[in-house]
C-alpha cells in the first residue's frame, strides 16, 4: 500500500464532495484524511486529501481532474511507501 | 415564459428532433411545454429504453441523444440506460423530473435521489435551483455531453422550478466543441517509437468514431502500412476486407489478432482503455510491446498499462502527425499471413440446423454495408462482431462496457429515428429480447421499419456456455425452453413475423427480412448447444485460445 497526497481547489456545486469523495473510494483508494475550506476569494473550496492503496497515484489525480467541478489537482506526494499497520483505523481521521 | 418552456427553447436551439421519454407527475410541466415545440417525442414504452434509444441515436447519428422521465421510478428507470451510455463515453442528456425543492428530502411521493444515485456513471449532472439559469444548464449540458470523451448528462428539475416564472435570457451561445492539441514533444517521442519498432501493431478502439476521427485513421493506417487490431467498439475503423485489418481482438477475437498482439514489439493504441475483454490477463498482454497511447481522456494513459509514449488531445491531428511509411513489410506479410490462416470458415450444418455465423454472414453481404446492425447481449452479440462486415463505427451499435442485455431493440429505434434513410437491423437472443420487448409496440406506434432477427437457442447462451466450459457442465438458471412463441408475441404487436428453422430457410428468410416493408420479426432457431468459438477462458492469456476441437 501507498499513500498520496492531492491538493484540489472546487467550485462550490451541488455534489461536489460527493463526487470526489464516491470517486476516490470506487477507483479503490481509502480516504484517511480529508480537509476542506473555503479558498481566499470564497468562490472556491480549498481541498487536502490522503489516501492510500496499491494503485497508482497519478492515475487518481488524472480521474479526479476530469471531474468537471475540480479546477486544479496538485499531487503534493509521490508514492511513499509504508506498511499498512502504520496506520491504524482509529487513526484515520475525515474532516469534511 | 416559465421554465419548462424555456428547457425546450434551449433543447430547440440545441437543434434537438427528438426526445425519448414517457411522462408523469414531476415532469408534467414540460410535457405541456413541449406541446408548443417542433421537437418530435416519442413515447416508449418503458424509461430504459428512452435512455437506450437515446443511445443508439447518438452513437448512429454521432448528435447528442436525450431522454426524459418523471421523477422517482420514472428516473431509477433511466439509470441502466444512463449507465451504459457512460461505460462506453456516448453523449446523452437525460432530463427528468423532480418533485418540487420545499419537498426535497422529505421523501414524498415519487421523490428520489436521481442526482446522487447516479453520481458515479454520468459525466456530471445538474440539480437545477433556479427557473433563470435553465437554458444556460441546458447548453452546459450538451457542451459537457459532447466535448472531449463525450460522456452522460443528468439535468434533475424540480416541478416548481418548471412552473416557475422566468425572464426571457438568450442563453450564451458556445460555439463548436474545443479540442485540445497534443503536445508537440508527445508526438515527437510517439514517432520516435513508431521509428524504432519492426513489429508494430494498430490497437484500435470505440474513441476513433467518437472522435470522428475514422478518416484520419484510414490515412494514418494506410500511409505507415500497421496491422489494425480491433476492439467490439473499434469495428468499422477499417472494412473487415481491408488487407491491414486482422479482425477484432480478445476474448472471442479472431486468432490472428490476438497473435499480432502478443508478437508485437509496439501497440499503438488509439482510443483504448485496456477492458479486460480485449487484453485477457494483463501481465501476459503484448508482452514484448511497448506502448503508444492515443486518447481524448489523460486518465485513460497509465490506468492499467503504464504508457511508453502518451499522446493526448485530439487523435485526429495526432494521426494527421504521425502518418509516415514505415519499413514493416516483412511484419505485415507475416500478419496477413496469420488472417488467411485463421480467416472464419463456414462450414454446412450435417444436421440441417441454422448456424447463426452463417446467418449473419449472409444478412450482412445481402445488407450492404450502410446498413446499421444493433445488438443485444450474449452469444449473438459476439457472432455479429465476428461475422458482421461492419464498415464504419457508427453502423455497428453494441454495449461494449456494461454489456446490456436489452440494449438492441431500442438502441435500433433510435437509429432508425437518427437515420430514418437506413436500413437498421437488429440481432437479438430470446434471453435479451425480454428485457425491452415492448418496445416491439413502439415500432409499430411509430412504424419503424427496424428488422429484427431473434436467434433461439432455448438458453441463456453465453452463461449457458461458460457453464459448459468452465463450470463442468453444471447448468444453472440458464434454461429457457418455457420461452413464448415470439411470433405469436410480435403479430399482437402488431410486427410481422415469421420463424425459421432449417438451413434451407436461410435464404428465404433473410429475402423476406429485407423486402417486406415495415417492422418485422424474424424468429430464427438455433442448437441450443451452439457455443462462441474461438474463446479465452477467464483469467487466461489471449495467447491461450480455446478452439472449437479443443472441447
Amino acid at each position: 500500500m501507498n499513500t498520496f497526497t492531492y491538493q484540489m481547489r472546487v467550485r462550490h456545486s451541488e455534489g461536489a464532495l460527493v463526487r470526489i469523495l464516491g470517486l476516490t473510494r470506487r477507483r479503490r483508494f481509502d480516504v484517511i484524511q480529508f480537509f476542506a475550506q473555503p479558498s481566499p476569494d470564497g468562490d472556491f473550496m480549498d481541498i487536502e486529501m490522503t489516501v492510500r492503496s496499491a494503485r497508482q497515484g497519478p492515475t487518481l489525480a488524472r480521474q479526479l481532474a476530469n471531474l468537471l467541478d475540480v479546477t486544479s489537482v496538485g499531487f503534493l506526494v509521490a508514492e511513499k511507501a509504508i506498511a499498512e499497520k502504520a496506520i491504524a483505523p482509529q487513526a484515520a481521521s475525515v474532516a469534511c | 415564459m416559465n421554465g419548462a418552456q424555456h428547457l425546450i427553447q434551449a433543447l430547440e436551439q440545441e437543434g434537438v428532433d427528438v426526445i425519448f421519454g414517457y411522462p408523469g407527475g414531476a415532469i408534467m410541466p414540460v410535457y405541456d411545454a413541449l406541446l408548443d415545440s417542433k421537437i418530435r417525442h416519442i413515447l416508449v414504452r418503458h424509461e430504459q429504453a428512452a435512455a437506450l434509444a437515446a443511445d443508439g441515436y447518438a452513437r448512429a447519428t454521432g448528435k447528442v441523444g436525450i431522454c426524459m422521465a418523471t421523477s422517482g421510478p420514472g428516473a431509477t428507470n433511466l439509470v441502466t440506460g444512463i449507465a451504459n451510455a457512460f461505460m462506453d463515453s456516448v453523449p446523452i442528456v437525460a432530463i427528468t423530473g423532480q418533485v418540487p425543492t420545499s419537498l426535497l428530502g422529505t421523501d414524498a411521493f415519487q421523490e428520489v435521489d436521481i442526482f446522487g444515485i447516479t453520481l458515479p456513471v454520468v459525466k456530471h449532472s445538474f440539480l437545477v435551483d433556479s427557473a433563470d439559469g435553465l437554458g444556460e444548464v441546458v447548453h452546459e449540458a450538451f457542451r459537457i455531453a459532447a466535448t472531449g470523451r463525450p460522456g452522460p448528462v443528468l439535468i434533475d428539475l424540480p416541478k416548481d422550478i418548471a412552473n416557475a416564472v422566468a425572464e426571457f435570457a438568450p442563453a450564451p451561445s458556445h460555439g463548436a466543441a474545443i479540442s485540445l492539441k497534443p503536445a508537440y514533444k508527445d508526438i515527437t517521442r510517439a514517432a520516435e517509437l513508431m521509428r524504432q519498432s519492426s513489429r508494430p501493431v494498430i490497437y484500435a478502439g470505440g474513441g476513433i468514431g467518437m472522435a470522428r476521427a475514422v478518416s484520419e485513421f484510414r490515412d494514418f493506417a494506410e500511409l505507415t502500412g500497421v496491422p489494425v487490431v480491433a476492439t467490439l467498439k473499434g469495428l468499422g475503423v477499417l472494412p473487415p476486407s481491408h488487407e491491414l485489418f486482422l479482425g477484432m481482438m480478445g476474448m472471442h477475437g479472431n486468432q490472428a489478432a490476438n497473435f499480432a498482439v502478443q508478437e508485437s514489439d509496439l501497440l499503438i493504441c488509439i482510443g483504448v482503455r485496456f477492458d479486460d475483454r480485449a487484453t485477457g490477463k494483463l501481465a501476459t498482454f503484448a508482452p514484448h510491446a511497448r506502448v503508444l497511447h492515443m486518447d481524448a481522456d489523460a486518465s485513460e494513459i497509465g490506468k492499467l498499462r503504464a504508457a511508453d509514449a502518451a499522446v493526448v488531445g485530439d487523435i485526429r491531428f495526432a494521426l494527421a502527425q504521425l502518418a509516415f511509411v514505415l519499413p514493416i513489410s516483412e511484419w505485415r506479410e507475416k500478419c496477413a499471413a496469420a488472417k488467411a490462416e485463421y480467416a472464419w470458415k463456414y462450414q454446412r450444418s450435417s444436421s440441417g440446423e441454422i448456424d447463426a455465423r452463417y446467418f449473419l454472414k449472409r444478412l450482412s453481404e445481402l445488407a450492404g454495408e450502410d446498413a446499421v446492425v444493433t445488438s443485444d447481449v450474449g452469444q449473438h452479440q459476439m457472432w455479429v462482431a465476428q461475422h458482421w462486415q461492419v464498415a464504419r463505427p457508427e453502423n455497428h451499435l453494441s454495449s461494449g462496457g456494461l454489456g446490456t442485455m436489452g440494449f438492441g431493440l431500442p438502441a435500433a429505434i433510435g437509429a432508425q429515428l437518427g437515420r430514418p434513410d437506413a436500413l437498421v437491423i437488429n440481432i437479438t437472443g430470446d434471453g435479451s429480447i425480454m428485457m425491452n420487448l415492448q418496445e416491439l409496440v413502439t415500432l409499430r406506434r411509430y412504424d419503424l421499419p427496424v428488422k429484427i432477427v431473434l436467434f433461439d437457442n432455448q438458453a441463456l447462451g453465453m452463461v449457458r456456455q461458460w457453464q459448459e466450459l468452465f463450470h463442468n457442465e453444471r447448468y444453472s438458471e440458464v434454461d429457457l425452453s418455457d420461452n413464448p412463441d415470439f411470433t405469436a408475441v410480435a403479430k399482437s404487436m402488431g410486427i410481422s413475423s415469421f420463424r425459421a428453422e432449417r438451413e434451407s430457410e436461410v435464404e428465404p428468410a433473410i429475402g423476406r427480412l429485407l423486402n417486406e416493408s415495415g417492422p418485422v420479426l424474424a424468429h430464427v432457431a438455433i442448437h441450443p448447444k451452439a457455443n462462441v468459438w474461438p474463446i479465452v477462458g477467464p483469467g487466461k492469456s489471449n495467447s491461450e485460445m480455446l478452439e472449437e476441437e479443443a472441447r
